[in-house]
C-alpha cells in the first residue's frame, strides 16, 4: 500500500490515510478505527518502566498498564499543546528541547525540570562527542567507539 | 543511567520509541509544525519520570488496600489525589470503572 507520492505505508497507516477526513458514509467505522488507531508508546517499553520502581514480589495488572500508557500519550499531546502554543505565539516554526522543558514548568511539572535540563544537556555533550568523533578516520572512530562503549555509567 | 545513551539498543539509546514520540506529538494540535531532533528525547526522559511518579503513587494507594498487585483503580486514585494530574482525570474516568476517591487518611498519605 503507498500513498500518492509513492511513498510506502504500514496497513495501519494506510487506513488511517484512506479514513482521515473522509466525507464517507461509513462513519461508524471511521470512530472506531479512530479509536484503535489512538498512538500509544509501547506497552512493554511502559511496564518495565513500572516494573522498575515497584518492589520486586509487586505485580502489575494488565489494565493498569494499559492505563498509565493512555496517561503517557495524553500527557505528551498536552505538554507539546502548550509547548507549541507558545511557538506560535513568538512566531517560530519549531518546537525545540527547551521549548518542552518551559512548557513543563508551565503545566507544574517543575521537579521534572532539573533532571531534564540535566539530560538534555549531557544528550547535546554526547552529540557533540560523537561529531568530533567523525573527524578522525575510520579504524581511529572505531577504536574510540569501542572505548566509549566500555566506560559504563556516568552517574545520576 | 547515561551508559544507555552510548550503549543502544532497539530503541535507539532511550528507553521510549523517538519515532513514536514524534508522531503523538505531531497529532497533539494544529499548531504542530516541526518538531527539533531534541525534542523526542526530552520527552522520552519525561515520560520516564511520569511512569515512575504516577507508579510510585499508584502503589502507596494499593498499599493502602492492603494488596500487591497494582490496578488501574489505584492508578485512577492516584490520579485524582495529584493536583499536577488534573488533566488526567477525564482520561482515565471515562470507562466504566467507577473512579474511587481516596478516604481524608489516605489522601493525606499520599501527600509526599
Amino acid at each position: 500500500m503507498a500513498d500518492n507520492r509513492g511513498n510506502k505505508l504500514s496497513i495501519r497507516e494506510g487506513f488511517k490515510y484512506h479514513f482521515d477526513g473522509a466525507s464517507s458514509t461509513a462513519s461508524g467505522e471511521d470512530a472506531a478505527l479512530k479509536e484503535q488507531d489512538q498512538l500509544q508508546l509501547p506497552i512493554a517499553n511502559v511496564g518495565r518502566i513500572m516494573k522498575q520502581i515497584l518492589p520486586p514480589n509487586a505485580k502489575i495488572s494488565k489494565e493498569a498498564k494499559e492505563t498509565v500508557q493512555e496517561c503517557v500519550s495524553e500527557f505528551i499531546s498536552f505538554v507539546t499543546g502548550e509547548a507549541s502554543d507558545k511557538c506560535h505565539r513568538e512566531k517560530r516554526k519549531t518546537v525545540n528541547g527547551d521549548d518542552i522543558c518551559c512548557a513543563m514548568a508551565t503545566l507544574g511539572f517543575d521537579d521534572y525540570g532539573e533532571p531534564l535540563r540535566r539530560y538534555l544537556d549531557r544528550y547535546r555533550e554526547l552529540e557533540e562527542e560523537r561529531a568530533q568523533q567523525g573527524k578522525f578516520c575510520n579504524t581511529e572512530e572505531k577504536n574510540m567507539k569501542h572505548g566509549l562503549v566500555n566506560v559504563g555509567t556516568f552517574g545520576g | 543511567m547515561y551508559s544507555r545513551i552510548l550503549a543502544g539498543g532497539r530503541t535507539g539509546p532511550h528507553s521510549l520509541p523517538l519515532a513514536r514520540i514524534k508522531k503523538i506529538m505531531k497529532k497533539s494540535g494544529d499548531n504542530v509544525n516541526m518538531i527539533s531532533g531534541e525534542a523526542p528525547i526530552v520527552f522520552s526522559k519525561a515520560c520516564e519520570l511520569l511512569i515512575e511518579e504516577l507508579t510510585r503513587r499508584s502503589w502507596m494507594v494499593a498499599m493502602q488496600r492492603k494488596r500487591r498487585t497494582l490496578h488501574k483503580e489505584d492508578v485512577v486514585s492516584a490520579v485524582i489525589a495529584t493536583d499536577i494530574f488534573d488533566f488526567l482525570v477525564n482520561l482515565v474516568s471515562e470507562d466504566s470503572t467507577t473512579p474511587i476517591d481516596l478516604t481524608p487518611v489516605e489522601r493525606e498519605k499520599l501527600e509526599f
